[in-house]
C-alpha cells in the first residue's frame, strides 16, 4: 500500500520500546482524559470494537470481531449529512463533522489495511468531510496477530498476520507474552508516549518479532493463489461456479457485504418529519447483494442472484484496476458470517481448477 | 393545507395493524393530527367507507368473495392504497390454510357449512394494484412512517426491500444462525422490523414475509443440516407467507 | 467542503415534450462547480425525496441549464409535478462527457434512442455553434412511436446543420407517418458512412447501443471511436457510493461516456 498523503503523519519509524502489558494499559488509561478510547471488548455476546471506560475492559487477545473497527468508528454505518428546513423557503444546513479525538487500540493488520483501503474511496479525488474528520482525529494503534482464525487468509493477500504497511497508522504492538513490543510510527503518538519503565528495543527484540511472525505464518489453513487471479476472473464471467453457488447456497442476505471491512457502498436516504417542517439526508451502508442495488428505470443490471454474488466476489478478487490493489484484506469475515458458508477462496480455486 | 383523508379497512385479520397505527406506534400523535380520519372502525364507529380517500390502508387477507368486491371499490375511491400488515401483504396467518383444499379447512372448524363462504386466502395485491406494502406483524414502524409521510408529502414511498440481516448487522447483533445455530429466517425475510428478534437472541420467524427473489430452498437445506425435521422446516416457511412463490419452493422440499 | 452538498436552483421554464417527459430550464447562477460539458450530468434532488442523476440536455446559457426528465422514479416523479418557480437542489457537473475534441475534423454520427436524444442535444448545440469544426454530421433517431419523439420543434433548425433521419418502431393502426418505420438499426443499415473517418456518439437503451455499435463495427468503424453513454443507479456522483460500479470502473466518474472498447464484454452489461 502506498501511503502518500495519508492520514497519520509522515512515514517513518520513530522509536521502539519493550514495555510490560500492565504499563501499556496504564498508559491507555492515562489517555482517557483527552481521548475516547475504543478497543476490543466483550459486550455480553461477542467481542466488539467499542468505547471502553477503563483499559480493564480491553480484550487485546481477541482473535477476530464480526464488524471491523474502521467501518464502525471511522467510516460510520450511518451518518447524517444535511438538515433541510422545509417551511417557507427551503434551506439546506450542514451538519458538523466529528470534532472529538479518539484512539482505536488493537487493530489487527487486516483491519488496518482495510482502513487504508477505505482511504482510497473517501480521501481520493473527492474528500468526504465526515470520514476525513474522523480519520484525522483517530489514533490507530495496530496489533500484530500471533493467533490465526480458521477463515483468515491475510497471509496470501500480503496484508497480515504482521503489519507491513508504511503509513496510515500510529503505533504497532506485538505480543511478547508479558510485554508488548511497541513501535511508534508517528510524531503525534510519540508526543503522547511517555511511559516509565519503557525499555528501548533492539536487535534481540526484532529477531524475536521475526520469529513470532514466522510461527504465525505457519498457522494458516486457508490460502488463495492471487497470481493472475484478477484477469482469470475477468475472463470467466460465465463460469458455472457462479450459477451453482447462487442456486444452491447464496441467500442474497448481504451478510458478506455488511461484515466486509472494505465494502464501502452507501445509500443516501432522506427522512421527513411528520410535520413536514424538516428533512434529514443521511447515508448508510448499502449492499450489492440487495436486489435494488443496480436497478434503474426499466431494468436491473444485476437482476440475477448469480450476478450479484459475482459482483461481490470480483470486487474483492478482480477489480484491481479500481485502486491498484485487491479489494480483500483476507480477514475471512464474509466466510465466517455467511449463513451457508460460501467461501470466496473456494470459488477462486474452482475457477482456477476448471478455467476455460 | 387541507389534511389528507385517510381510510382504514379491515378484512380477515386481528385488527392489530389498525391498533398499531392509531394506538401504539411512535408517531401516533402526529398521525392523528396530520390526517383527517374518515373511516377507521377501531377508533370510532360511523364514518363513511364511500370516500374519496387520499390514502387508504387495507389490513387483512382476502378470504371471502365479498371482501374482494369491496376492496375493488375502495381502490377506485382512493388516490393511494397501501396493503398493511402480514395478512394484507403476504396472506399472513390466514394463509396457513393456503395449501389445503378449502372444504377440508372448513370442515375442520365448522359443523354446519351452509353459511360458510370462504375462499382460498390471498394478499390484497392479488385483487387490486397497490402503491406499496407496509410489512410485518405488527407492521414495522419504519415503513409505516414512510407510507404516512409520503402521503403527506405527495411523493412515492421508498419501502425497504432488503433482508433482515442488513438491519441486524447495522445493529451489530451477533448472528444467531451462525453463532448459536438457531434456525433464523432473517436471510430470506424482508427487512423493516429493525431485526427485532435477533436483537434479543431469538431467531427471526419471518413475520415480514419473503424478501422478493429470496433463495428460500437454500436456507431450508441449511436448516436441515442444523438437525431440524422436515415438518418443522415446512412450518417455518408456511407460517406467515405460505402464499409466496419464494417460500412455497422451500416448503415443497419438506412437505409430505 | 462537502461534495455532496447541493445548491438551490429555481425552475425558470418547463416545456412538455411527450407524455411523462418534460424539459426544465433551471437557473443555477454560479452554483455549478464548472461549465457543464455535453454528456456530463447533475445530481438533482428534492429535500425529503432524494436525488437522481440527470444528463444535461443543453449548454449553460445566461446562468441557466437544461435537463430533460422522464418522470419514472421517486425523485423524477416528484419533479414531474413541480411548476415554474419551484426549487430543486442540485450539484455537479459530474463525469466525463462526449469527446468532442476527438470528433473535430471527422464525420460525426449521432445515434439516439428514445429519451437518449437528451444527452446528445448539447452536442447538437455545439455543432450549430461551430459547424465548420466537423465533417459530415448525421443524426439517426429512433423512438417507439411518434408520440415519444423529443424536441419536435427544433428539428427544422437542426437540419440546416446536420442530416436528420428519424424512425419509429411502430405506427398506430392505419396511420401514415412522415417518418420511416422499423428499428434504428435498419436505419443505420441504409445509411452510407465513411467508416474510416467517422466518430459516433450513441445514447439510448443499452440493448439499442449494443446493436447500433455492432452495426457500425460491421460497416468497418473503429471500436475506439464509438462512444456510448451508460446509465446506472447512482447515489453520490463522486465515485464513493459504489452503485454505478461496472467492472471496477465508476460510471459516474470514469464515464458516463465510454468508448465501446472500454466497456464491451463486461459482465453485467450488454455491450
Amino acid at each position: 500500500m502506498s501511503g502518500s498523503g495519508m492520514t497519520g503523519g509522515p512515514v517513518f519509524q520513530l522509536s521502539e520500546y519493550l514495555i510490560s502489558k500492565k504499563s501499556f494499559l496504564q498508559w491507555t488509561d492515562s489517555l482517557m482524559e483527552g481521548f475516547t478510547i475504543i478497543g476490543p471488548a466483550w459486550d455480553g455476546r461477542q467481542t466488539v470494537f467499542r468505547e471502553v471506560g477503563s483499559s480493564a475492559e480491553l480484550t487485546l487477545n481477541y482473535v477476530t470481531t464480526m464488524l471491523a473497527p474502521g467501518k464502525l468508528h471511522i467510516y460510520r454505518p450511518k451518518e447524517k449529512l444535511f438538515r433541510f428546513s422545509l417551511s417557507g423557503r427551503q434551506e439546506i444546513g450542514e451538519l458538523p463533522a466529528f470534532n472529538g479525538k479518539q484512539i482505536i487500540v488493537g487493530v489487527h493488520p487486516c483491519d488496518t489495511n482495510a482502513i487504508l483501503y477505505l482511504d482510497r474511496t473517501f480521501l481520493g479525488e473527492f474528500k468526504d468531510p465526515f470520514y476525513e474528520a474522523r480519520r484525522n482525529n483517530t489514533i490507530i494503534i495496530s496489533l500484530n496477530c500471533t493467533d490465526v482464525a480458521p477463515d483468515c487468509f491475510c497471509r496470501s493477500m500480503g496484508t497480515g498476520p504482521f503489519l507491513n504497511a508504511d503509513s496510515g497508522f500510529d503505533m504497532l504492538l506485538t505480543d511478547f507474552g508479558d510485554d508488548f513490543l511497541v513501535e511508534v510510527k508517528t510524531e503525534r503518538v510519540n508526543r503522547l508516549f511517555n511511559v516509565s519503565g519503557a525499555r528501548r528495543a533492539g536487535n534481540e527484540e526484532f529477531a524475536l518479532k521475526a520469529a513470532k511472525e514466522k510461527s504465525a505464518l505457519l498457522k494458516f489453513t486457508k490460502t488463495i493463489d492471487i497470481a493472475g487471479l484478477d484477469s482469470l476472473l475477468r475472463d470467466n464471467p460465465e463460469h458455472p461456479v457462479w450459477g451453482q453457488t447462487s442456486d444452491e447456497r447464496c441467500l442474497s442476505c448481504s451478510n458478506c457485504v455488511m461484515v466486509c471491512p472494505t465494502c464501502f457502498c452507501y445509500d443516501v436516504v432522506d427522512e421527513i418529519s411528520m410535520d413536514m417542517k424538516t428533512a434529514v439526508r443521511h447515508r448508510q451502508l448499502d449492499a450489492c447483494q440487495d436486489r435494488k442495488f443496480a436497478e434503474v428505470h426499466g431494468g436491473n443490471f444485476r437482476a440475477r442472484r448469480a450476478a450479484r454474488l459475482r459482483q461481490f466476489v470480483t470486487h474483492k478478487l478482480d477489480h484491481t484496476r479500481q485502486y491498484g490493489v485487491f479489494g480483500t484484506v483476507g480477514c475471512g469475515r464474509c466466510i465466517t458470517w455467511c449463513p451457508t458458508g460460501i467461501d470466496l477462496t473456494e470459488i477462486a480455486k474452482e475457477i482456477q481448477r476448471t478455467k476455460r | 393545507m387541507k389534511k389528507p383523508r385517510l381510510g382504514f379497512f379491515k378484512y380477515s385479520c386481528c385488527a392489530g395493524c389498525e391498533f398499531q397505527t392509531f394506538y401504539f406506534q411512535k408517531h401516533l400523535m402526529e398521525t392523528l393530527s396530520s390526517f383527517e380520519i374518515v373511516f377507521a372502525r377501531m377508533i370510532s364507529s360511523g364514518g363513511t367507507p364511500e370516500g374519496p380517500f387520499d390514502i387508504a390502508l387495507v389490513e387483512g387477507a382476502i378470504t371471502e368473495a365479498w371482501q374482494a368486491d369491496e376492496l375493488k371499490k375502495i381502490r377506485k375511491r382512493s388516490a393511494v392504497l397501501f396493503a398493511i400488515g402480514a395478512c394484507a401483504v403476504n396472506g399472513g396467518i390466514p394463509a396457513i390454510k393456503a395449501n389445503r383444499p378449502e372444504i377440508e379447512v372448513e370442515e375442520n372448524v365448522y359443523g354446519d357449512l351452509s353459511a360458510i363462504h370462504s375462499i382460498r386466502p390471498h394478499p390484497v395485491d392479488a385483487y387490486v394494484p397497490v402503491d406499496g406494502h407496509i410489512r410485518g406483524c405488527p407492521p414495522g414502524e419504519r415503513d409505516l412512517y414512510e407510507a404516512l409521510t409520503s402521503a403527506l408529502f405527495r411523493k412515492k414511498p421508498d419501502f425497504l426491500r432488503q433482508s433482515v440481516c442488513i438491519e441486524c448487522k447495522l445493529k451489530g447483533n451477533v448472528c444467531v444462525l451462525v453463532t448459536f445455530r438457531m434456525p433464523c429466517m432473517g436471510p430470506v425475510t424482508n427487512a423493516g422490523c429493525g431485526a427485532l428478534c435477533p436483537s434479543y437472541n431469538r431467531a427471526c420467524y419471518s413475520c415480514f414475509g419473503a424478501m422478493k427473489q429470496a433463495n428460500a430452498p437454500a436456507l431450508a437445506r441449511r436448516f436441515r443440516t442444523l438437525g431440524m425435521s422436515g415438518d418443522d422446516i415446512a412450518r417455518k416457511f408456511t407460517m406467515f407467507d405460505a402464499d409466496s412463490i419464494e417460500f412455497r419452493k422451500a416448503a415443497e422440499l419438506y412437505e409430505d | 467542503m462537502n461534495a455532496l452538498k447541493p445548491s438551490k436552483a429555481a425552475i425558470k421554464n418547463i416545456t412538455h415534450e411527450t407524455g411523462d417527459v418534460r424539459t426544465y430550464e433551471f437557473y443555477v447562477g454560479d452554483a455549478l462547480s464548472a461549465d457543464p460539458a455535453p454528456g456530463q450530468f447533475n445530481m438533482i434532488g428534492c429535500p425529503g425525496v432524494g436525488e437522481a442523476p440527470v444528463s444535461f440536455s443543453g449548454l449553460l446559457k445566461d446562468g441557466s441549464i437544461r435537463h430533460t426528465i422522464k418522470a419514472v422514479g421517486m425523485v423524477t416523479d416528484f419533479i414531474g409535478r413541480m411548476e415554474t418557480g419551484d426549487e430543486v437542489f442540485l450539484r455537479g457537473p459530474y463525469g466525463r462527457g462526449w469527446p468532442l475534441e476527438q470528433a473535430r475534423g471527422m464525420d460525426l454520427l449521432l445515434g439516439a434512442g428514445g429519451v437518449g436524444l437528451a444527452p446528445l442535444r448539447p452536442v447538437i448545440e455545439k455543432i450549430v455553434r461551430e459547424r465548420d469544426a466537423f465533417g459530415r454530421v448525421l443524426l439517426l433517431y429512433g423512438a417507439r412511436d411518434e408520440r415519444r419523439l423529443l424536441f419536435l420543434k427544433e428539428y427544422e433548425a437542426w437540419q440546416d446543420f446536420l442530416s436528420l433521419h428519424i424512425t419509429v418502431d411502430e405506427l398506430a393502426a392505419g396511420a401514415a407517418s412522415k417518418y420511416s418505420t422499423g428499428l434504428i438499426t435498419t436505419l443505420l443499415d441504409r445509411t452510407e458512412l465513411n467508416a474510416e473517418r467517422t466518430v459516433a456518439f450513441i445514447c439510448g437503451p443499452e440493448i439499442m447501443m449494443r446493436l447500433f455499435c455492432r452495426g457500425l463495427l460491421l460497416k468497418g468503424a473503429n471500436a475506439s471511436r464509438l462512444y456510448v453513454l451508460l446509465e446506472r443507479r447512482m447515489r453520490c456522483g463522486i465515485a464513493q457510493c459504489g452503485h454505478c460500479q461496472h467492472g471496477g470502473l465508476f460510471v459516474c466518474r470514469d464515464g458516463p461516456v465510454f468508448s465501446y472498447n472500454e466497456v464491451s464484454g463486461f459482465a453485467d452489461g450488454l455491450l
